[in-house]
C-alpha cells in the first residue's frame, strides 16, 4: 500500500478508533502513538525521497566522471603512442643509413609474436590487447638508447673513416709537394746545374710552400673574416698540381662510391691532382621529397641543393664561422625538426601550444627568424621567452667545445641590440634585467670570472626614455 | 559519563563524544551495513548525556562526506533528540560541508528546513583549509 494511502487509514483509524476510549490520558496515548506513526511514515516518504534523488545525482556524477576518465585514458594512449613514435622516427631520421629502422622492426615483431600466441610450439600467448601494445612498445623503442649514439659511429662504412679535420691530409699533400721539390732539386743538381743556385731556389720553394701551408692552416681554424684577396690566394695554392700514383677509389664505403662519377674510375696513373680541390664526389644529393615535405609545413627558409658538400675549396672559403651553407641549413633544421615531432603529437587542449612554443624559438619579431618567418602577431609571449632564454643560455654557457664563454655584460649587451634590431621583445627582455633573473642564473651557472657588473637601470632608460646606453 | 570514541572505518564515520568538554562530533563517510547497530550506542550516549550530564554549552558538528538513507534516518532520530534537549540544554549545532560537496550541502540546507528550531549553523569548508 502506498504510504499516503496508509497515512489517510491511519488518520481514519485514529478518529474511529479514539472515540472508544473513555479514560482521557489512555486516549491522548493513542492519539500520540498515531501521529508518531503517522510523523514516521512521512518522515520515511521525505527520507526516501532526498535519497533517490542525492542517488541519482551521484549515479550521474559517477557516470560523468567515468566519461571524463575514459576520454582522458583514451587521449593519454594517443599522446603516449605519439611520443614513442617520434622517437623512433628522430633515431630513424638521425641517420640514413638505419633507414625506417624503428618504424619496421615493430611490424615483424607484431606478426611474429601474434604467430607465436596461436602456434602451439610455443608456451605463450598474447591474450588481450594490452599484451599486443606491449610488445609493439617494446619493439618501437627497442633502439631508443641509439639517440645517445654518435651518428660518426652508428654510419661508420669503413674502419678508417671518423669525424676527421681534413688538414692533416692537406697537410700530407704539402709534404709531398716538399719531397718532390728536394727529387727535383737532386735531379737538378745530378743533371749538372750550379748547386748554390738550385740551394737556393729550393730554399725559396719551400719556404713558400711552408708559408702556403700556414695560409691554410690558418684559414682552416675561421676565426678571422676573409676578403676577396685572402679568396685568390687560396685558389692560387690550391691550383698547385702534385702527382697521386695510387688509385683513389679503392678501399671506400658503398656510399662514398656512389658519389664518384664514372670517369674517376681507372683512370691510368699516375694521374696529375690539385693540391686543394673540389670534387663531385664531395657533394651528396638532397633528396627531392625533402623540399616538399618542408614546404608543407609552411616552412620558409631557403633549403640549400645538396644536402652536404665536402669540397675542399668550398669550405675553406667559408666567409664566416666554420660552416657551410648546406651544414648552416642543418643547424637550423633543428627548428623544423622540432615542430614536425611536435605536431604530430595530439596534446590534450591544454597543452596545444607546446609545437608554437617550442617551435618558434628561433622566430623574429621582425619577422627575419626562422623556419616560418612569423612576426609579432604570431608569436605568443612563451615563444618569445624561449627565444631570449635560449640565447642567453648559448651565449653564457662554458661547456661548448666551439666557442669561448662570453661574459654576463657581453651576453647582455648582445640581447640588448638583438632588441634595438627588433629581433627580441623588448618589454620581455627589460623583466628579465629587472627582474634579477639574469643574475640568478648567472650565479648559478656561470663562472665567476664571467660574472660581472651590469648597469640595468642604463638599459631601462634607454628602452622606456630614448636615452642612450653607455 | 565516560567520553566516546569510534574511529572511522572505510563505511563508518569517526564518532567522537565527549562529555567533559560537552562535544558531539560525527565526521566523515557513513554507510554502514548495519547502520541501526552501529548508530544505537551512539544515540544510547547522547540521550544518556542529556538526561545527567550536559554542559551548559555543547557544540555538536556534522561533518558528513557521504550517508546512506538509513544513515539519513539515524540523523532524524537524532535531530529529534536534540529538538526535545533544546528546550532545557543551549545547543550549538554546526553542519559542516566541503564547497565541492553539494550533495552535503543540500542535505544540510534540507535538514535546517526540518528543524527550524535548532538554528543549524551551515558551515562552508574550502579546500585551502
Amino acid at each position: 500500500m502506498a504510504e499516503n494511502e496508509l497515512i489517510k487509514e491511519i488518520e481514519k483509524a485514529k478518529e474511529k478508533y479514539s472515540q472508544y476510549i473513555h479514560e482521557e490520558e489512555e486516549k491522548e496515548n493513542f492519539i500520540k502513538l498515531m501521529e508518531k506513526f503517522v510523523k514516521d511514515l512521512k518522515r520515511h516518504e521525505k527520507i526516501m525521497l532526498r535519497s533517490d534523488k542525492r542517488q541519482k545525482k551521484e549515479y550521474d556524477e559517477l557516470q560523468k566522471r567515468l566519461e571524463e576518465v575514459e576520454k582522458l585514458q583514451k587521449a593519454q594512449k594517443k599522446l603516449i603512442d605519439s611520443f614513442i613514435k617520434i622517437i623512433a622516427e628522430a633515431i630513424d631520421t638521425k641517420s640514413s643509413y638505419t633507414g625506417k629502422h624503428c618504424e619496421r622492426v615493430p611490424e615483424i615483431a607484431i606478426e611474429l609474436a601474434k604467430a607465436a600466441s596461436q602456434s602451439e610450439k610455443f608456451e605463450f600467448e598474447i591474450k588481450n590487447e594490452q599484451q599486443e601494445t606491449e610488445i609493439s612498445i617494446a619493439a618501437w623503442l627497442h633502439d631508443c638508447g641509439k639517440i645517445v649514439t654518435p651518428e660518426y659511429v652508428v654510419d661508420k662504412a669503413v674502419k678508417l673513416e671518423t669525424i676527421y679535420n681534413r688538414i692533416h691530409e692537406i697537410r700530407t699533400r704539402f709534404e709531398v709537394i716538399n719531397r718532390d721539390l728536394i727529387i727535383e732539386a737532386l735531379k737538378r743538381k745530378m743533371n749538372g746545374e750550379d748547386e748554390k743556385k738550385v740551394d737556393e731556389w729550393l730554399k725559396k720553394e719551400q719556404k713558400q710552400l711552408q708559408d702556403d701551408f700556414d695560409f691554410i692552416a690558418k684559414l682552416n681554424v675561421g676565426s678571422e673574416s676573409i676578403e676577396e684577396s685572402t679568396l685568390e690566394r687560396l685558389q692560387n695554392i690550391a691550383n698547385r698540381e702534385w702527382l697521386r700514383y695510387f688509385d683513389d677509389t679503392k678501399g671506400l664505403s658503398k656510399g662514398e662510391i656512389e658519389r664518384i662519377p664514372e670517369e674517376d674510375f681507372n683512370q691510368k696513373l699516375p694521374v696529375r691532382e690539385k693540391l686543394i680541390s673540389d670534387k663531385q664526389r664531395h657533394k651528396i644529393k638532397r633528396p627531392a621529397e625533402e623540399i616538399e615535405e618542408y614546404k608543407k609545413y609552411g616552412f620558409k627558409v631557403e633549403i640549400p641543393e645538396n644536402l652536404y658538400n665536402y669540397g675542399e675549396v668550398y669550405n675553406l672559403s667559408i666567409k664566416k664561422g666554420t660552416l657551410t651553407k648546406e651544414e648552416f641549413f642543418k643547424i637550423q633544421e633543428h627548428a623544423m625538426m622540432t615542430i614536425k615531432m611536435l605536431e604530430q603529437l595530439p596534446f590534450p587542449d591544454y597543452l596545444k601550444n607546446v609545437p608554437i612554443y617550442a617551435g618558434a624559438h628561433h622566430e623574429k619579431l621582425n619577422g627575419k627568424g626562422y623556419p616560418r618567418k612569423l612576426t609579432e602577431k604570431d608569436l605568443p609571449i612563451p615563444a618569445r621567452i624561449m627565444a631570449i632564454a635560449d640565447i642567453f643560455e648559448a651565449l653564457t654557457a662554458s661547456d661548448r667545445p666551439y666557442k669561448h664563454p662570453k661574459k654576463l655584460s657581453e651576453a647582455i649587451d648582445i640581447l640588448a641590440d638583438m632588441v634595438k634590431k627588433g629581433e627580441l621583445d623588448k618589454d620581455l627582455f627589460l623583466l628579465f634585467l629587472t627582474s634579477g633573473i639574469y643574475l640568478e642564473y648567472a650565479k648559478k651557472y656561470l663562472k665567476p670570472e664571467q660574472i660581472d657588473d651590469v648597469d640595468v637601470n642604463a638599459y631601462v632608460d634607454y628602452f622606456t626614455k630614448g636615452n642612450k646606453t653607455n | 559519563m565516560e567520553n566516546l570514541y569510534i574511529p572511522a572505518t572505510k563505511y563508518t564515520p569517526e564518532i567522537s563524544l565527549n562529555a567533559e568538554k560537552g562535544i558531539i562530533e560525527i565526521r566523515g563517510k557513513s554507510y554502514p551495513e548495519n547502520t541501526f547497530d552501529f548508530y544505537e550506542p551512539v544515540l544510547k550516549w547522547i540521550e544518556e548525556y542529556f538526561n545527567c550530564c550536559a554542559k551548559d554549552n555543547t557544540v555538536v558538528n556534522f561533518e558528513i562526506i557521504y550517508f546512506n538513507s538509513s544513515s539519513s534516518k539515524v540523523l532524524f532520530d537524532l535531530f529529534d533528540i536534540l529538538q526535545e534537549a533544546k528546550e532545557k540544554n543551549n545547543i550549538t549545532i554546526n553542519w559542516i560541508y566541503d564547497e565541492e560537496n553539494e550533495s552535503a550541502e543540500e542535505a544540510g540546507e534540507d535538514f535546517k528546513e526540518d528543524f527550524p528550531e535548532l538554528n543549524i549553523n551551515l558551515i562552508k569548508k574550502s579546500e585551502e583549509e
